[in-house]
């Protein structure tokens, strides 16, 4: 099934080159894309941070993590021990930076094939046993990558079109 | 004058990475979170380069940019402009912006870095002097594998790291995942290997400032010349003679060498003095020697021995030394002992600090004194 001109399959494919990237850029580590868990896979606090694109084509994508992988991600992009990482809003931060830059360059993707968009700022949500579900009829794509030991899941979420 | 970088992000992340980025240049940071206090603070601290987000609330980097065209003191300011978005239309908009150069998130460090440093130049931090007893990593770049051994013993008492590598071009990807704090290279190496090796090293940022000491025959004169010439920071002949390897490398490093004087024996510190004693010598055996003490102490040392009999020319420097050597064992409540040829025996008796310092003959005299 596809929205507009580009299949949503294409946008995933994207999706999934974009991760790679930035974890081979900013971590110099691989993110190996990966049958995603169900419902994240766990009852471990998460971290899932969101971004939102609206123009020719309107979406969402969450980033989610555990709360500890976030961590983990946060001590190493800043180059600090996570012993000296306090409250949340160092790792918020982080984790809305960091999807920021992977749906940025779906965007940029998503606008170089005609569909020029704008994104909304980064927001995070925190918790444990949550699920996101949209209320009006929207394709859904889930995303898994492993990350050494650890696990990313990237929710898709595209408006269907008329 | 130290560079001025004014980064201008709303995230909090990115303008830590770029703090990050630039920790060892010799530059000061300063920071904004959004247009508006951008062209404040530039305002104030007329920064050499502007890291510029584009989408930012309050005021973009667009707009920001734009009021910063209009103003005679902040428009020849030069900006890099960081977006998250490559596409083409944005880039073509970033480019008719005027900006200087552009860098996409997700982003190296590096390569911001090397973008501002071609805009303007970002010396490197000065070192904090290295010392003897330090880690110090060696690369030998030399394609007889028993020279590499020969330097390998040669420097077996100290704690330096001597790694040996046969070519070149494998030199320069060992520098690429860690930088050597100096460089051995065969002059010999094929190609002009060595000359090849230096020129790369010293085009890059990371490692322009790693010293070269060239390897050739004690009858290469032409080529050590040439050598020196292009910039090698020393050359050491074969065959190898240890104690000048090791004195060319602390030269080229400009090592601390202070502790080298220094040895533990059944709960003693012995410190042998060299053959000659300057001042500049004197003053840092002086610092080095209050330490040891100091560390010593802590440690269980009953006594410090200072063997002053290798002195070729005692002279005042040397009383100086002692004096100041027997006020830290004062503080620290160590006792101490003097071991003396007869020429430092003599000398001690013109100055008043040093008539009646007991002189002792030997180590064992002077353990037991």
């Amino acid at each position: 099934m596809t929205t507009q001109s580009i299949p949503i399959e294409e946008v995933c494919d994207w999706l999934n080159t974009s991760v790679s990237d930035v974890f081979s850029t900013m971590f110099s580590s691989e993110a190996q894309s990966v049958p995603p868990l169900d419902s994240h896979g766990t009852t471990e606090p998460l971290v899932i941070g969101s971004v939102g694109f609206v123009g020719e084509m309107n979406g969402v994508v969450y980033i989610s993590v555990t709360a500890a992988f976030a961590r983990t991600l946060t001590s190493r992009m800043l180059g600090m021990p996570e012993a000296e990482i306090e409250g949340h809003e160092m790792v918020n931060d982080v984790i809305g930076e960091l999807s920021n830059m992977i749906v940025g360059s779906v965007k940029s993707r998503l606008c170089d094939r005609g569909a020029p968009c704008v994104l909304t700022i980064p927001s995070i949500v925190r918790g444990q046993n949550f699920e996101v579900q949209p209320i009006k009829p929207s394709e859904r794509r889930l995303l898994g990558f492993q990350c050494g030991t650890d696990h990313l899941a990237v929710e898709f979420l595209m408006k269907l079109s008329k | 004058m130290k560079k001025k970088i004014l980064s201008v992000d709303d995230s909090k992340t990115i303008r830590l990475i770029i703090q990050k980025a630039f920790r060892n240049h010799d530059c000061q940071i300063f920071e904004a979170g959004d247009g508006q206090e951008g062209l404040a603070m530039a305002a104030k601290e007329k920064p050499d380069i502007i890291i510029l987000d584009l989408t930012m609330p309050v005021m973009d980097g667009y707009e920001m940019l734009t009021k910063m065209k209009a103003l005679p003191e902040l428009q020849n300011i030069p900006v890099i402009m960081l977006t998250a978005e490559a596409g083409k239309d944005n880039v073509l908009r970033i480019a008719k912006m005027g900006v200087r150069d552009y860098v996409i998130k997700p982003f190296k460090e590096d390569v911001i870095v090397a973008k501002v440093g071609k805009i303007i130049e970002l010396p490197l931090k000065p070192a904090a002097p290295k010392k003897y007893d330090d880690e110090i990593r060696l690369l030998v770049v030399e394609d007889k594998p028993a020279i590499i051994a020969q330097i390998q013993k040669a420097l077996g008492h100290t704690r330096w790291k001597v790694e040996g590598l046969a070519q070149a071009a494998q030199a320069v990807d060992a520098c690429a995942k860690q930088v050597s704090d100096i460089i051995i290279a065969s002059l010999s190496l094929p190609e002009e290997g060595a000359y090849d090796l230096f020129t790369k090293l010293r085009g890059d940022s990371k490692t322009k400032g790693v010293p070269f000491i060239g390897l050739c025959l004690e009858s290469a004169t032409e080529e050590q010349s040439k050598a020196r010439q292009a910039g090698f920071a020393g050359v050491v002949t074969k065959p190898i003679q240890p104690d000048k390897l090791e004195a060319a490398i602390c030269r080229a490093l400009n090592l601390d060498t202070a502790s080298r004087y220094f040895q533990e024996r059944e709960g003693t510190i012995v410190l042998t003095m060299p053959e000659q004693l300057d001042s500049t010598l004197a003053d840092k055996l002086s610092l080095c020697s209050r330490e040891k003490v100091m560390s010593g102490v802590e440690s269980g040392i009953g006594k410090l021995v200072i063997d002053l009999s290798p002195l070729k020319s005692p002279n005042l420097d040397m009383v100086q030394f002692v004096v100041s050597v027997a006020e830290a064992c004062s503080e620290f409540s160590l006792s101490y002992a003097l071991i003396g040829s007869e020429a430092v025996i003599q000398e001690c008796k013109k100055y008043e600090e040093s008539q009646g310092w007991r002189i002792t003959e030997n180590l064992a005299d002077a353990m037991a004194a």
